[in-house]
């Protein structure tokens, strides 16, 4: 037989249970025999009328799993970049940002039994169990009052239990509820890389609004399985201002157009630069180096002539810091001792190379007019 | 076995790693992206001219005009006479009055070709396109030679200077013009002795088209 059966009780006020205690519901103190009722409640806990805080995974959103009282969820492996294979866990999405990407998803939080219908809640939160990486991994959330869809609605979550995260300002109870979860994976080099394993436990906990008695509390660990953070490189080309277009696509392309030794009406992006026995066609270009949790916070970048034109002694491709006439050396065409460009760029960094093409002005039998093409590879090392 | 499928799966994945686009890649230390080039060469010709250096002779400038026309020579103040002086140079009438005066000066032409299998025939020529107005008591004229060297015989007098055909080109640089190389050649203005309601005064001008062929 149920104890709110046998010990009816008129006084509604909640019991004010400290946050982090197991105590999931109100407890009614009363006229007689309270201490007794105390001891039934203890005993028989699923009689009572219990205000459940419970998280659910939304349509889109990460799975949750309940683990006893609690829940456990993971975003899975991650990187700073965002690049494969950080495709993360189903229903976290990935918002590549200029210092690092976010791990966003949704799920739901309600709030059931107990609370009168005119009663709301409000829900905090904060890392109870931070990351053990905190420089690495950091924990973000998005409150209900926000579209959790867009990063730019992320911010940290608190890390300390006495300035929480407001992650809903007010619910009623039985009204499933959507907030933005996430780790921001910033870019992170030096001597707080990182690159392994980690987990971190959120806590909620819902607190009446008006009279702010907590109510319940539950975490979710982020956990099963821990969360892998990888390291990450990337090398990116791009047009520099009004120079010569360089296209993305297998990885990118760059179209001189025509040329002739003679420099006569370079297309648009290029200047011409004096050169003996020809002359060089010149355009400046952007190397884009990124990477994250390296424990060296600069990388080298080379290039070599992968494939040089079938005409090589005709076009030759060639490399210079400045643009300037007579700064042009030929890139390499042995990929095992490639061209050193620099040997200190530093993470999200933009280095502005000038890539020249020489045209020779050799005449007679080995002369050739059409189209040629050759291949740069260029290669990002982060030591 | 469900477990051992899962995980297999999941280093199946983790090997993959390195296997996307060659702009990015994690777990990895080193990336490597490319990029394709492509030109199209074409053959290319250049023909240029430039004040002449020959020794012991004035020289009137060659002053590129940067349009239409190319260039510009200006020859000064001539006369049937030889009486004024001009730019540059001038041979005076053998005899005033009958014969005619010439005024002239010494250019450079730089013929440059580039990427031409073919070349071995390649020329220069010149002609008069626009030529003085009528009655043409000034012309144009250049020296006689028409060899291919580099540099020809300096006039030492209306002897060696004839004509510039109007009506087509003729060969200021024979067969064999090699690239590169530059061309002295003398080029004047003749001024005849005639007399007519018509003759021409003043500021008066011709146009030369200079044509380099490589073949």
């Amino acid at each position: 037989m149920s104890p709110n059966r046998l010990h009816q009780h008129t006084n509604t006020a909640p019991f004010a249970a400290a946050p982090g205690s197991r105590w999931r519901g109100f407890v009614r103190s009363g006229d007689c025999g309270t201490l007794l009722l105390f001891i039934l409640f203890l005993c028989v806990p699923a009689a009572r009328a219990a205000t459940d805080l419970n998280l659910t995974a939304t349509a889109t959103g990460v799975a949750i799993t309940p683990s006893g009282a609690n829940y456990q969820s993971s975003f899975g492996t991650l990187n700073a970049l965002g690049v494969p294979p950080a495709v993360p866990t189903t229903g976290v999405s990935i918002a590549i940002l200029s210092n690092g990407a976010l791990y966003f998803t949704t799920l739901n939080i309600d709030i059931s039994g107990g609370l009168s219908g005119a009663q709301t809640v409000n829900v905090t939160a904060y890392a109870s169990t931070n990351f053990g990486h905190p420089a690495a991994l950091i924990v973000d959330s998005c409150p209900s009052t926000s579209s959790c869809t867009a990063a730019a609605n992320f911010a940290a979550m608190s890390t300390n239990v006495g300035g929480q995260t407001t992650v809903i300002p007010s619910m009623g109870k039985n009204t499933p509820t959507q907030i933005g979860l996430a780790i921001f994976v910033p870019d992170n080099n030096g001597g707080t890389a990182f690159a392994g394993s980690d987990s971190a436990t959120i806590t909620f906990n819902a607190n009446i609004n008006g009279s702010g008695t907590f109510v319940d509390t539950v975490s979710l660990s982020l956990n099963s399985p821990t969360e892998t953070l990888q390291t990450a490189v990337q090398l990116n080309l791009a047009t520099h201002g009004s120079g010569l277009a360089v296209t993305a696509g297998s990885d990118y392309s760059m179209t001189f157009g025509n040329v002739n030794a003679l420099g006569i009406g370079p297309g648009a992006g290029l200047t011409t630069v004096a050169q003996a026995g020809g002359i060089i066609y010149s355009t400046p270009y952007d190397l884009l180096p990124a990477f994250s949790d390296m424990s060296s916070t600069s990388a080298s970048i080379s290039v070599c002539a992968s494939m040089p034109f079938t005409h090589s002694t005709i076009l030759v491709l060639e490399d210079s810091s400045t643009g300037a006439g007579g700064s042009f050396s030929n890139v390499s065409t042995n990929c095992g001792a490639a061209t050193a460009l620099t040997s200190s760029a530093g993470d999200r960094s933009t280095i502005t190379r000038y890539l020249g093409l020489f045209v020779s002005n050799i005449n007679g039998l080995t002369a050739y007019t059409g189209a040629d093409t050759a291949t740069l590879k260029y290669t990002l090392t982060v030591p | 076995m469900k477990r051992i499928t899962l995980t297999i799966a999941t280093m199946a994945l983790m090997m993959a790693s390195t296997a996307f686009a060659a702009t990015q890649a994690a777990n990895v230390a080193t990336v490597s992206p490319t990029m394709n080039m492509s030109a199209t060469i074409q053959k290319a010709v250049s023909l240029t001219l430039s004040t002449g250096a020959t020794a012991g002779i004035s020289h009137c400038t060659v002053t590129a005009a940067g349009g239409s026309p190319d260039y510009s020579l200006d020859f000064g103040t001539v006369d049937a006479l030889g009486i004024n002086a001009g730019n540059c140079n001038k041979f005076n009438p053998a005899a005033a009055g009958v014969n005619d005066a010439i005024y002239w000066s010494d250019y450079q032409l730089l013929p440059v070709y580039t990427t031409h299998k073919v070349f071995a025939g390649t020329t220069v020529t010149a002609q008069v396109t626009t030529d003085f107005a009528a009655p043409h008591n000034v012309f144009i004229v250049r020296d006689t030679s028409s060899s291919n060297a580099a540099t020809v015989t300096t006039p030492s007098g209306v002897g060696n200077f004839t004509a510039l055909s109007t009506a087509s080109a003729d060969t200021i640089g024979a067969s064999g013009v090699v690239s590169g190389t530059a061309l002295t050649r003398f080029l004047g203005v003749e001024v005849t002795p005639a007399n007519a309601a018509n003759v021409l005064q003043g500021v008066q001008t011709a146009t030369v088209t200079f044509t380099l062929t490589v073949q």
